[in-house]
């Protein structure tokens, strides 16, 4: 009963496309998951199945321990989904109250007005808002009926600089306050900085599954450079365990690397010809290039 | 039940800022009843009644048509297009509420067409009625719009196509159902199609209720086939597109 999604080998097939198989994935209470990965991964179908708006072609989906389409345990849910606009001819505060009206114990208008940075806006129709506004309108009306499980469908598309980190602080609120919060995105950077779960998805599967550091280690790779001096056993390189490649360019040597830490320890300890030792890289960015070129991930 | 209440407030709300609504419900059965009234005058017996009478239960009912075929198709077919029906379904207000309450706005608004129509031949063109006869003629309205918010429902699953196909069937309909020329003036032919037609169905009582003649339940039986007819579709096209990989 903790888990508050559950996906049990759920698959979901249009005609004979496939857009996601064989999916199991379990979030327990508290948890700020990210599903990341590219257009078309499966990201969108996985959260419609979540809440219940697409049915799994085989296999279950339960949220909060319950059948996804109950409307009881959707007094307990936030959602901004993609491609959805706001209701014409309904100012702000109208659009706010009607949502507030669906919950049994919704948040003031003030505090929802607040979390969106819309107090100004407040009387203006929520059509006529810029394409940044509405996302944070969209934020607070799925915050309206305060939350447990917040699900985000892509939040900051077509946020500016400044509306994004508002709208992080906003959501890292929400988290400290141990609720759970579903996100998808491609914004690497917002996954790492919003979530300690990144699933990351590709063709409809989930190939990898771990917190960004976790994720950044494995797959991301450090990558120590150094130049080596003429008589160094640059092959015997291959063979360290950590090592997931090495380039050469000349006498410049670069190591890719799962610890940099171990991979540096060997060489001074083997006392190797080396100067000029740099160690950087491996951000999530290059953990999700890699995992996403590679077809079958998980190595 | 507070969810419907909310939803059903905004809808009103929605639709008192909405030029469209006013200037095909309300404007047009209006303005046809003033222009086909000073032509032919008022005093014109037929039915058993008045035509200024006569036609003012034409207007009505043509504006409750519009308002429930035209304009709530048209709304429903945008809110699906732009996701928020979607998004609603996420919400505590279920399919179930959000279809009573866009079903309560129409009455709502069905109710308010009838009582301007009805108004404006009262006093503007002296039709006169017992305090019966009116209660019974404008119950039978109201009531007797819901096929057209079936229809309407039905009609705003058709998409992009909803708002050709909305004005198309209103038109349609008003015509062949002898709301705009009444089908005793009509060649045989279209007499007998009338019959078939809900709007005739739905305009026929009230005319029967102006002569205080007893209303016939063969009207109420085809609406009721025509409702169970709008609503079967309805559904059944509804799972199609729910079956789909996003209706956004």
């Amino acid at each position: 009963m903790n888990h508050v999604i559950q996906l049990e080998r759920v698959t979901k097939l249009f005609g004979s496309f496939s857009a996601i198989s064989d999916v199991s994935l379990a979030v327990e209470s508290g948890q700020a998951v990210s599903l990341l990965g590219p257009n078309g991964a499966g990201k969108t179908t996985s959260i419609a199945i979540m809440l219940g708006l697409q049915h799994p072609s085989t296999g279950k989906a339960k949220l909060l321990g319950k059948n996804p389409g109950d409307a009881k345990i959707h007094e307990k849910i936030g959602v901004v989904l993609q491609n959805v606009s706001v209701p014409d001819r309904l100012t702000v505060t109208e659009c706010l109250n009607l949502f507030r009206g669906f919950y049994p114990h919704p948040l003031p208008l003030s505090h929802l007005l607040a979390i969106a940075g819309l107090e100004e806006d407040a009387q203006k129709m929520a059509q006529s808002l810029s394409g940044g506004k509405t996302r944070r309108l969209q934020f607070a009306l799925a915050m309206a009926g305060d939350p447990e499980v917040l699900f985000l469908d892509e939040p900051t598309v077509g946020m500016d600089v400044a509306s994004k980190r508002q709208f992080w602080d906003a959501l890292r609120e929400f988290v400290t306050e141990g609720k759970t919060l579903i996100l998808t995105t491609h914004d690497l950077q917002e996954a790492d900085v919003m979530t300690d779960r990144v699933v990351v998805m590709n063709r409809g599967r989930i190939i990898a599954d771990a917190s960004p550091e976790q994720i950044k280690m494995e797959f991301g790779g450090r990558q120590v450079s150094f130049v080596a001096g003429t008589d160094s056993p640059i092959p015997t390189l291959r063979g360290w365990a950590e090592v997931i490649d090495v380039q050469t360019a000349g006498r410049q040597v670069t190591v890719v690397t799962r610890d940099s830490d171990v991979t540096l320890r060997r060489l001074i300890r083997d006392n190797w010809d080396i100067r000029d030792i740099t160690v950087g890289g491996g951000g999530l960015e290059e953990a999700f290039v890699r995992l996403t070129n590679d077809k079958e991930g998980k190595s | 039940m507070k969810a419907l209440v909310a939803q059903w407030k905004a809808d009103l709300i929605r639709t008192a800022r909405d030029r469209r609504f006013f200037v095909l419900t309300l404007l047009m059965p209006v303005g046809f009843y003033l222009i086909f009234i000073s032509e032919q005058k008022g005093t014109l017996h037929i039915a058993g009644t008045f035509w200024s009478a006569y036609f003012m239960v034409s207007m009505a009912t043509f504006g409750v048509v519009g308002s429930s075929v035209n304009t709530l198709g048209v709304r429903l077919a945008t809110e699906r297009k732009s996701g928020w029906v979607r998004w609603l379904r996420t919400t505590p207000l279920t399919p179930v509420g959000y279809a009573l309450a866009k079903i309560m706005t129409q009455l709502t608004l069905s109710l308010f067409i009838v009582m301007v129509v009805f108004a404006v031949a009262h006093f503007g063109q002296g039709v006169t009625l017992s305090l019966r006869q009116w209660i019974e003629i404008i119950l039978w309205l109201w009531i007797g719009s819901i096929p057209f918010a079936a229809l309407g429902v039905l009609i705003g699953l058709a998409g992009n196509a909803a708002q050709v196909l909305g004005t198309l069937v209103y038109l349609a309909l008003s015509l062949l159902g002898g709301l705009w020329t009444p089908i005793q003036a009509l060649p045989k032919g279209m007499q007998d199609l009338a019959h078939y037609m809900p709007t005739y169905r739905f305009a026929h009582p009230a005319w029967d209720l102006l002569s205080k003649r007893p209303i016939h339940s063969s009207d109420m039986l085809v609406l009721l086939i025509y409702t169970v007819i709008f609503v079967a579709a309805a559904a059944i096209i509804q799972k199609r597109i729910d079956s789909r990989p996003e209706s956004a």
